[in-house]
């Protein structure tokens, strides 16, 4: 019963062989090795295994699979650009949005598809954005805070000059 | 008044304190003490944790009391 | 002290591990794979008490694909804990030989070749039990007659810790007001996203291997050669990026043991991850209290004497819950000098999920009573919150008889802080209110729990030919930080860059012991210990420095930058990469290798150093539904010097939204001992949208005995938000709730009975006037 399926993941194909069940999650993990989506609770509560499905953002443990066929699929590791981090890696890394970092990807991902939709967010509209991320470290404070900041970057189309006056 | 621990003749100014300090050690010796007194060191730890009031800690107060007061 | 002086503590430097966790390449326990690697999963019991007649394996074991299937009889039998020298409280098997204690005790483990494999395994294992009586309240538990949960614990009273100073009793008697009341706090899921996972290979070396998610690895090892019979030195403990432990992940856990266990019968290695559902039942969880306090104070306001008596719910084992039943007895004093104080704590063992330590460790419950307790007084007194704290809170020199030495306290001038916010805050919006809470925490325990003749904590520094430093600590980062802080304290000793650092952490085989992240111990213990390994290797610098500067004396060159130079005429100086190469040719072609330890002495029973702080927290309730909005929190948190602002600012944000929910959202519900809210649709944690503004209010103080004067800034700002939430809506709409959690059904009643008092109060004047 096992079929073969075709994903294209941060812009490459990949030919798997996937048992009608699998979710898409377990796929990414175990036969793509890409380990930085997460598996809070396999349940769809908590948002650690946010992945980007054609535009919009979804629990890869709800998904089976076979449903991502055909579909276009970017996790956390299509968000740098080789050397170059998305605005919102930079971000997250200037202003503290993580702590254990085990829900960053997800949120990393909600946060991208909220900004794709909408490059200039109220603060209301970010948590909104992230309501289906849950984070046990830090009070999301930061998270917020880096979303707004990478956004404002993000429409400047450079680096903010109070970012670097941090340094 | 100085009143002596039984065990460990550890010394404080009263039977209370005594009595504190022998469920507080609460080790092998003490609890063998209070318990050949024809009392349970439990029972009278679990009154004074279930009860308002001292009666736990205040029954063995008197203990020592008569204790010393034989001695 | 000029603390401008810093090249590095002090600034808001990005975290360590930022580029790994934001790529997706950090590696965590739940995402490693090794060769020949197993899947291993643990039945656990449906019953709360249960003798354990028969267990037939042999169906699971015929399932292709099913490696072995293990019970507790395939154990040496022994129990774990903590307390190493306390044996009656090693009381804990894991995988059970002939009786559980709660929902989700362990009674066998396999290992398959494939997790689906595995997980149908189970159910092909057949248990017979003999269902015994169970019981699940400590207050029932303590009744004659009721079930024995562990063989000759009467009455099932796990342990009782008394602490006591000056003389309540007779201080009652000069008191003008008493106040009695009872309180209740519930219990938490630790809930960290990574659930408890481990990896185990032992091989024909008779070695062990154990990659895991730990808060401390030295305490993993040790646990497990106590548990397996191997010799420290054949375990080998590597804890790779760890997703939260917040005190869940510091007892042995059934995963490091189950996958030992099973590679050690196997010879190959053996992956078990915990599904989030035995994540909320099978692991540990904050203790639940009742309280009882009696406080007297003078008409002034002066606090005399307290009376506390704690009955900790226990669950099934011991874990770290006696020192969470001492810890919330000796924080119910704070932070206040009381000069009479007694306290009386009973840990009853329950058939539930034992309870241990939560972030915080006692102290947020011993806040919430203390502190909701303290505003009632205040207002039977007619005295102002803030102006009651001021007048009985500590002070900097501050000794708590025969318990603790309190050096730095900066207590009254984060009092002065929030006052002045309040003010400015001005007259609130209706049903509106702002309560405040004062609160203390310590740096680090000094417990030694675990019996070891090692230092608290340990590091070692180790300088290159190409100046780069290589520093190994065993301290432990489950999120908090702490490796940007150590990597922060060791480059501003060695007065090199960040980047020259070499961050060497998570390896028992390598790294020098540590006892681990809790009691908010590592940025003073860990920090004093990477310091004084800098400061080493750096003196062995200076002295060779010395050929070319001449100094007076060695204590007049310094290093920064990259330079070694006289700390007065800096201009006078040499290159930093040159001296590393010739001490390095003076010393056989060794490298620079200093060592540091740090382990308190002399600072009294609990703690080296204490933090101090008071939060503000204004909620909004509405009348109509029972519903408590937070609408912001405002803390100043005294915490010596800061050695990284971004770090202390997450802590003060995480810790306060972690209690909020505690306080308010988090309820765990049993029935019949099995937790029904086992996922997190039902167990709610609050989410980004309850979040209100936070504002943290700086104030600064110097604690000797910190590294560059820090203290702790991780466990102690859980503490307040509890108390601070109660006051706040009792200010808002007058109502004042002691049951944990802080629901609207509970709000809602109390609204209701306290508009039918004052029905009751308007009915019985306007018949008196008629």
């Amino acid at each position: 019963m096992e079929r073969i399926i075709h994903l294209n993941v941060n812009s490459e194909d990949y030919e798997v062989i996937v048992r009608p069940r699998e979710s898409l999650l377990d796929v990414l993990r175990n036969k793509l090795n890409l380990t930085g989506t997460k598996k809070g609770c396999n349940e769809g509560d908590c948002g650690a295994c946010t992945v980007i499905m054609d535009g919009r953002p979804v629990n890869a443990c709800l998904v089976l699979a076979v449903e991502a066929e055909g579909q276009n699929i970017m996790t956390v590791e299509g968000l740098a650009q080789g050397p170059d981090l998305h605005p919102l890696q930079e971000a997250f890394i200037r202003y503290g949005g993580f702590q254990c970092g085990f829900c960053t990807p997800g949120m990393l991902l909600s946060a991208k598809a909220l900004l794709d939709e909408n490059s200039d967010p109220t603060e209301d509209e970010i948590r909104k954005g992230i309501s289906g991320n849950l984070c046990r470290c830090t009070g999301y404070t930061k998270i917020i805070q880096s979303i707004k900041e990478a956004a404002r970057t993000m429409r400047s189309g450079q680096v903010d000059e109070r970012m670097r006056a941090n340094e | 008044m100085e009143v002596k621990c039984p065990v460990c003749n550890k010394q404080r100014n009263s039977s209370m304190k005594i009595a504190r300090h022998i469920f507080g050690t609460g080790d092998k010796s003490h609890r063998g003490w209070v318990n050949s007194q024809g009392v349970s060191f439990t029972d009278l730890l679990i009154a004074q944790a279930m009860e308002a009031g001292n009666r736990g800690f205040t029954t063995l107060a008197e203990i020592i009391e008569r204790v010393q007061e034989t001695a | 002290m000029n603390n401008d002086k810093h090249t590095v503590v002090g600034k808001r430097i990005p975290n360590v591990d930022g580029y790994e966790k934001v790529t997706g390449s950090a590696k965590y326990t739940i995402d490693m794979v090794l060769p020949n690697m197993l899947h291993g999963k643990i039945l656990r019991s449906p019953h709360p008490h249960a003798r354990i007649v028969r267990i037939d394996t042999r169906r699971a074991e015929q399932l292709p694909g099913v490696k072995i299937v293990l019970t507790g009889k395939d154990t040496l039998g022994r129990k774990n804990g903590i307390w190493r020298s306390y044996r009656e409280l090693c009381d804990e098997e894991i995988l059970c030989r002939d009786k559980v204690r709660y929902v989700g005790d362990a009674v066998a483990t396999l290992a398959a070749t494939q997790e689906d494999i595995a997980e149908e395994a189970l159910s092909l294992i057949d248990v017979e039990y003999e269902i015994l009586p169970a019981v699940f309240n400590p207050l029932d538990a303590m009744k004659e007659g009721a079930p024995e949960i562990h063989d000759g614990c009467e009455r099932n009273m796990n342990v009782y810790r008394q602490i006591e100073w000056g003389d309540v009793e007779e201080a009652f008697e000069d008191c003008d007001h008493i106040r009695e009341d009872t309180f209740y706090c519930s219990s938490q899921a630790h809930a960290c996203l990574e659930t408890h996972c481990a990896i185990a290979s032992f091989s024909h070396d008779r070695k062990l291997t154990l990659w895991t998610s730990s808060q401390s690895p030295y305490y993993t090892q040790v646990l497990l050669s106590d548990m397996l019979g191997l010799r420290e030195g054949d375990i080998k403990v590597l804890k790779p990026h760890t997703g939260g432990g917040f005190g869940g992940k510091l007892s042995l856990d059934s995963a490091q043991y189950c996958t030992s266990l099973l590679s050690m019968k196997l010879m190959r290695p053996v992956k078990i991850v915990l599904s989030r559902a035995e994540e909320f039942a099978a692991t540990k969880r904050r203790t639940p209290i009742h309280y009882q306090l009696k406080l007297g104070a003078k008409r002034d306001g002066t606090l005399l004497a307290k009376k506390v008596r704690a009955i900790t719910e226990g669950g099934a084992y011991t874990a770290l819950g006696g020192t969470a039943l001492y810890l919330t007895g000796f924080f119910s004093s704070f932070p206040y000098k009381y000069p009479n104080f007694q306290y009386d704590g009973f840990r009853v063992y329950t058939n539930n999920e034992a309870t241990s330590a939560c972030r915080g460790f006692g102290a947020p419950q011993a806040n919430f009573v203390s502190e909701s307790q303290v505003d009632m007084m205040a207002e039977d007194l007619g005295i102002d919150p803030v102006e009651i704290r001021r007048k009985n809170g500590m002070t900097p020199h501050h000794e708590i008889p025969d318990q603790a030495v309190i050096q730095s306290c900066g207590l009254q001038q984060c009092l002065d802080a929030i006052k002045k916010y309040i003010r400015k805050r001005g007259e609130l919006p209706p049903n509106h209110g702002i309560g405040v809470s004062a609160y203390g925490f310590m740096s680090g325990g000094i417990f030694n729990w675990i019996d070891t003749p090692y230092a608290f904590s340990a590091a070692m520094v180790k300088i290159n030919v190409d100046g780069k430093v290589d520093l190994f600590t065993g301290a432990t980062d489950v999120g908090q930080g702490s490796n940007t802080t150590l990597t922060m304290i060791c480059a501003e000793e060695l007065g090199v860059h960040l980047e020259d650092i070499t961050l060497h952490v998570g390896d028992t085989s390598v790294c020098p012991v540590d006892l681990g992240a809790w009691g908010s111990r590592q940025t003073l213990m860990s920090g004093n210990a990477v310091k004084m390994a800098a400061a080493e290797a750096k003196r062995q610098l200076l002295e060779v420095a010395c050929y070319y500067l001449k100094p007076n004396i060695v204590y007049d060159l310094n290093i920064k930058d990259h330079w070694i130079h006289f700390t007065e005429r800096p201009y006078r100086r040499v290159s930093y990469f040159d001296v590393v190469k010739d001490a390095i040719r003076g010393k056989e072609g060794n490298p620079i290798l200093g060592y540091g330890h740090y382990t308190p002495h002399g600072k009294g029973m609990v703690s080296p150093a204490y933090s101090f702080g008071v939060q503000a927290v204004e909620v909004k309730v509405d009348t109509e539904t029972g519903q408590v909005d937070l609408v912001h929190i405002t803390t100043a948190h005294e915490c010596g010097k800061v050695i990284n602002p971004i770090g202390l600012e997450g802590q003060v944000e995480g810790a306060s939204i972690m209690a909020a929910g505690w306080t308010l959202t988090e309820d765990m519900q049993t029935r019949d001992g099995k937790i029904i809210n086992d996922n997190f649709r039902d167990y709610k944690l609050l989410l980004a949208e309850d979040v209100p503004k936070m504002t943290l209010l700086e104030v600064d103080t110097y604690e000797p005995e910190g590294p560059y004067g820090a203290k702790e800034a991780g466990e102690g700002l859980t503490i307040p938000t509890g108390a601070a939430i109660a006051n706040a809506i009792y200010n808002a709409v007058g109502v004042r709730i002691k049951d944990m959690p802080i629901t609207p059904e509970k709000v809602l009643r109390a609204l209701e009975k306290k508009a039918a008092e004052e029905k009751d109060s308007e009915q019985f004047v306007a018949a008196a006037s008629a």
